[in-house]
């Protein structure tokens, strides 16, 4: 490949994308990490082929039939941070 | 000899014949994790009195003359990445430092229907992501063997724990290697199957499409009776296959007569020390002299293994560990001034380095105008790499490599640059790819008295034949060597 | 057109199935329970857990597939959309990105002035994610997961239609098809079925302009209001010198307008990609035929069939087939060799959906095919007259449901009602009604012409109003002549 398409990967783009925070003298490190792996990546040959799928690997699906996990609601949500009324609270969100 | 010190197949007949209670045994593995834990650091959380107390369960369902199970009363760890109920799950992340899960993974019901006793929940890289248990938030695990060293990763505290007999049998997973290359380091035995055949059910998700949970033991005979266990359909998990399966444990004769082993020359190239080669050579030498046949085989897309691997890798785990929000369990970030401050200080403050930096390749391989040039083209070659595997396959019955291409090495030598680390996984990362089986069985020691590893490969579903070729080199080898601690 | 401009507009219909069981576990698919009490980890995104998909959900969406014209891709898969939000536990949502499992189909809408084709890009499944609560009284946002994991399917329209009156028959005709296959509920107020809109303008012979996506809305009324708004919008803006410019727009009906959301360039970033934990959905080439073969007539053909077999208006046709428990009732009649259906669908348009909007359904009224049949061809013939039809029809709504309800001939025998339509008979009423009505016949033959109607009226008295009044009339008239 001629020019590097990670060469100037915008990771601080990317980990907004990602809701990671990266701090100023992170990035650097980040930066140079990522164009090495990138580096690494980027000599796998071209391949003109699609992604065909492969019908011979098929699922098997459900029934639709009720089966209850039996657990409470306080002990499903008892792992929550915070829990209000039955319900998990966030910081106030409107879209 | 110790309780602790006997094979689990061993410990099975003993329990069987009323020789040694449950109890008497659980105990001997509790004392000694008491005597070396503080060496070792293989458990992140240790359940001593509900262990007793299923031993004694099992013990007078003993007594009462209920038929049990190989497994029944032998104690056993799990990795920290497998959903246990009401036993803390972490992954070795600060993320999920007191997440206590609310149902147990497919393998864990099976080992309690099985009444194996579970000791504890064993340390490992955070979120599965590492080769040498050094990026757990927690601690870092030690090898046995020399414990200044590394035991491997990422199921480092799985192989340290039984290299030092502070568990019989241990449960791991294994996404790139991370059963295979500390069971290698630690001198045991550990054994990553087909795609499919273990239930993934509760495995905490690393990259799905290559993960799979798989077992560990100081012979092959032992890794056979845990993998016998946990094997099977499973309705849970849609990527779990429904194929007919052969006890593997009865079906084990040590025999290598008439083997076909293909050795391929991209295995034993450049990166992997000669030591390792001569190591694993020597032990190919020794089944051809039991009437094993040797050939030389090519696997060319080898040296696309890693970059496909690590593409597809992070992808998916970008996407899998996307859930860890702070919004329904696990860590949240002190007083989040809005919903984003609260996911970017979240995820910031509760991941580790080393898996916001796989999360980051992730998210940007998959990112818009990025995913043909890397995800799509990854898979392509996966296809390839498991097309030359197939092929291989079809003229030998199993393919030997080293599992590491070096031995354990210091602690703190490799976490700084990750692409030295991730070269620790150039042998194994293809077998992943390739959704095959692949068992690492110790093969001699350096001269620092470090354990070296032989990777088996074997045909899809064909656990059978790879652990009785992993047999026939262990009788030839002689065996598990204890560490000195 | 709107100022000389076209509209163009696309939607994006998106409808919970109605399957007993949520898409990837088996927790009960419902609306309006506790809060989280219809959750478990599977749905909840617990680390470790794993979808299985409900193989009743790719039925349904085969159906509607079938239902409107598309292709099966009988092999597909599903994609992991991936975005933060707080309803959606697993931070990505199981979907289908490149292959849907039905594409490229159309649906023929019935208009005023006869059908419009509308292309059907492409119907995918995915799963439905939970809701945000919000409550003055305290800060923050609750979160409820009862939804999440509810199958959905989403119904992709090419960008065909050109008024916001075509996008609202689109809307309903779609709507009316999942009825009648049986796999919605479309209940609307429930959110089990919503949709997005796509609208962009522009001149007719020039090419399409930038479209804005509108989102948030929440009736077939709301899309009618937002179509307008958002074209009359884009027109003003052109008309003013600026450019309409891509992005997603929010939909607020209590204010009738629109607010941007998000621009083109700040665009989410979905990275799509295979999901991992499902294998390759593979339906059998059997399977596929035989959801078609169970598909039943759909209402857009119904309607044309009532307009041109039975020669209903189109609005007396849309009022059968909007229900499907009376175009059945319909279809019965029809069935049965109804000669009166004209007469058939005016009872039905008329009392039986006056009792059915005071909350009654067919099935308890007591009033079968046979039974409307033998009604409205009882009237027709003039056996019995239209008031006698009422009275023999709120006795048989009034008795349903009673052990031995009484059947229309014994009503008849029962009241008198059966009209006398025997000439003879009638010609001797009205002889003796003359007789004793001079003055009247006298008024009429000196021009009073509304003395007939009271004529007509005195002999319908005499026969206790069983008299066929057409008949009477004409003896009437005659008898008149004669004198």
């Amino acid at each position: 490949m001629g020019n590097s398409l990670g060469s100037d990967i915008d990771i601080m783009h990317i980990a907004k994308l990602a809701r990671l925070k990266i701090d100023e003298e992170e990035l650097e490190r980040y930066k140079s990490e990522m164009t090495d792996i990138i580096k690494m990546v980027e000599e796998m040959p071209d391949i003109a082929e699609s992604l065909e799928l492969d019908a011979d690997n098929a699922m098997e699906l459900r029934k639709d039939s009720l089966e209850e996990c039996g657990i409470s609601r306080d002990e499903i949500l008892k792992n929550a941070p915070k829990v209000v009324a039955g319900c998990v609270v966030v910081p106030k969100t409107v879209d | 000899m110790k309780l602790f010190e006997y094979k689990a197949f061993e410990l099975s007949d003993m329990l069987r014949d009323g020789k040694i209670s449950s109890a008497e045994l659980t105990k001997s593995v509790l004392d000694r994790i008491d005597e070396v834990e503080p060496k070792i650091d293989a458990y992140l959380t240790l359940c001593g009195e509900s262990a007793m107390e299923s031993a004694k369960q099992v013990d007078k369902k003993r007594m009462r003359g209920e038929e049990l199970s190989r497994l029944a009363g032998i104690p056993i760890g799990v990795k920290d990445n497998i959903s246990t109920k009401g036993i803390r799950t972490t992954c070795a992340s600060r993320m999920l430092e007191g997440y206590i899960p609310v149902f147990n993974a497919t393998v864990v019901d099976k080992l309690i229907k099985s009444d194996a006793v579970i000791t504890g929940k064993l340390n490992m890289d955070e979120f599965a992501m590492g080769s040498s248990t050094e990026t757990s938030y927690f601690k870092p695990t030690r090898n046995p063997f020399d414990t200044d060293c590394v035991p491997g990763g990422s199921s480092g505290g799985s192989a340290a724990a039984v290299a030092s007999g502070e568990a019989v049998l241990a449960l791991g997973s294994d996404t790139g290697g991370s059963i295979r290359q500390p069971a290698s380091m630690c001198g045991v035995v550990g054994l990553k199957p087909t795609y499919g055949a273990v239930s993934r059910y509760g495995l905490v998700a690393f990259a799905s499409s290559l993960d799979q949970i798989g077992p560990f033991g100081r012979c092959v005979k032992d890794v056979a009776l845990l993998y016998d266990c946990i094997s099977g359909y499973d309705r849970m998990d849609a990527t779990s296959k429904n194929t007919q399966r052969v006890p593997c444990f009865d079906s084990l004769t040590g025999s290598a007569r008439g083997l076909k082993i293909g050795i391929p020359e991209e295995y034993f190239a450049e990166g992997v020390e000669d030591s390792v080669k001569n190591a694993v050579m020597d032990s190919v030498a020794r089944l051809r002299s039991e009437g094993a046949e040797v050939r030389k085989i090519s696997l060319p897309s080898t040296k696309y293994a890693l970059s496909a691997y690590y593409i597809i890798a992070c992808a998916e785990a970008s996407s899998n560990l996307a859930r860890f929000d702070g919004v329904k369990y696990g860590y949240r970030c002190e007083s989040p001034k809005s919903l984003i401050d609260m996911y970017e200080r979240t995820r910031s403050e509760g991941f580790g380095r080393e898996v916001k930096r796989r999360i980051i390749l992730g998210t940007f391989v998959l990112s818009s105008g990025y995913f043909d040039a890397y995800y799509k083209k990854a898979k392509l070659l996966q296809e390839r790499i498991r097309a030359e595997f197939d092929s291989a396959l079809s003229e030998v019955d199993v393919i030997v490599t080293p599992t590491s291409p070096f031995e354990a090495f210091k602690l703190g030598d490799r976490i700084s640059d990750p692409l030295a680390m991730y070269s620790s996984d150039i042998c194994t990362v293809t077998v992943n790819i390739a959704g095959l089986p692949a068992v690492s069985v110790p093969c001699g020691y350096s001269g620092s008295g470090l354990p070296y590893g032989m990777q088996i490969i074997g045909r899809r579903f064909d656990e059978a034949t790879l652990l009785n070729a992993a047999l026939s080199h262990e009788s030839l080898m002689g065996g598990f060597a204890s560490p000195k601690l | 057109m709107i100022n000389g401009y076209e509209v163009v507009v696309g939607l994006e219909v998106h409808a919970e199935l109605s399957t007993a069981t949520k898409i990837y576990c088996g927790c009960k698919n419902s609306f309006g329970l506790e809060v989280n009490t219809q959750v478990c980890p599977i749905c909840l995104g617990m680390p470790g857990t794993l979808p299985k998909l409900n193989e009743r959900v790719v039925d349904y969406a085969i159906k509607m597939g079938h239902a409107l014209n598309c292709g099966i891709n009988r092999i597909c898969k599903q994609d992991r959309k991936n975005y933060f939000y707080p309803d959606l536990p697993k931070s990505y949502q199981i979907s289908q990105a490149d292959i849907p499992l039905c594409h490229d189909g159309y649906l023929d809408i019935i208009l005023e002035n006869g059908t419009k084709r509308i292309g059907i890009e492409r119907i995918h499944i995915e799963e439905d994610a939970g809701k945000l609560l919000h409550s003055d009284r305290f800060d923050g946002s609750l979160v409820d997961f009862n939804r999440c994991g509810v199958p959905l399917i989403e119904i992709v329209s090419r960008p065909d239609l050109r008024s916001s009156e075509e996008a609202r028959i689109y809307l309903e005709t779609i709507r009316s098809i999942l009825r009648y296959i049986d796999i919605s509920d479309c209940k609307m107020q429930e959110g089990s079925i919503r949709c997005d809109v796509n609208v962009s303008v522009h001149k007719p012979g020039e090419p399409f302009g930038t479209r804005c996506e509108m989102k948030n809305i929440n009736s077939f009324s709301a899309a009618v209001r937002g179509i307008d708004y958002e074209a009359k919008r884009q027109i003003a803006l052109i008309e003013s010198g600026g450019r309409v410019v891509q992005e997603t727009r929010r939909w607020d009906d209590a204010k009738g307008e629109s607010v941007s959301m998000r621009q083109k360039e700040d665009a989410q970033d979905y990275r799509y990609f295979p999901e991992p934990d499902l294998l390759t959905i593979v339906v059998s080439e059997d399977r596929v035929k035989e959801l078609k073969d169970s598909l039943p007539e759909l209402p857009n053909h119904k309607i044309l069939r009532y307009i041109k077999d039975c020669g209903l208006s189109r609005k007396d046709a849309e009022v059968i087939v909007d229900v499907p428990e009376k175009a059945e009732l319909f279809d019965g009649c029809l069935e049965l060799g109804c000669k009166a259906s004209r007469l058939a669908a005016n009872w039905i348009i008329g009392d039986i959906s006056r009792l059915m909007n005071e909350g009654r359904q067919i099935s308890e009224l007591g009033i079968t095919p046979e039974r409307l049949k033998k009604l409205v061809e009882y009237i027709q013939d003039g056996r019995i007259s239209n008031a006698s039809g009422k009275i023999v029809f709120d006795e048989l709504v009034s008795s349903s449901g009673s052990q031995n309800s009484p059947d229309i001939d014994a009503i008849i025998e029962e009241k008198s009602l059966l009209q006398v339509s025997d000439q003879a008979a009638l010609e001797e009423l009205a002889a003796r009604v003359l007789a004793e009505n001079e003055k009247s016949v006298f008024d009429y033959k000196n021009g009073k012409t509304n003395a007939l109607g009271y004529l007509v009226g005195q002999c319908m008295k005499a026969s206790g109003g069983k008299a066929n009044p057409g008949a009477v009339k004409e003896i009437v008239l005659k008898r008149l002549g004669e004198l």
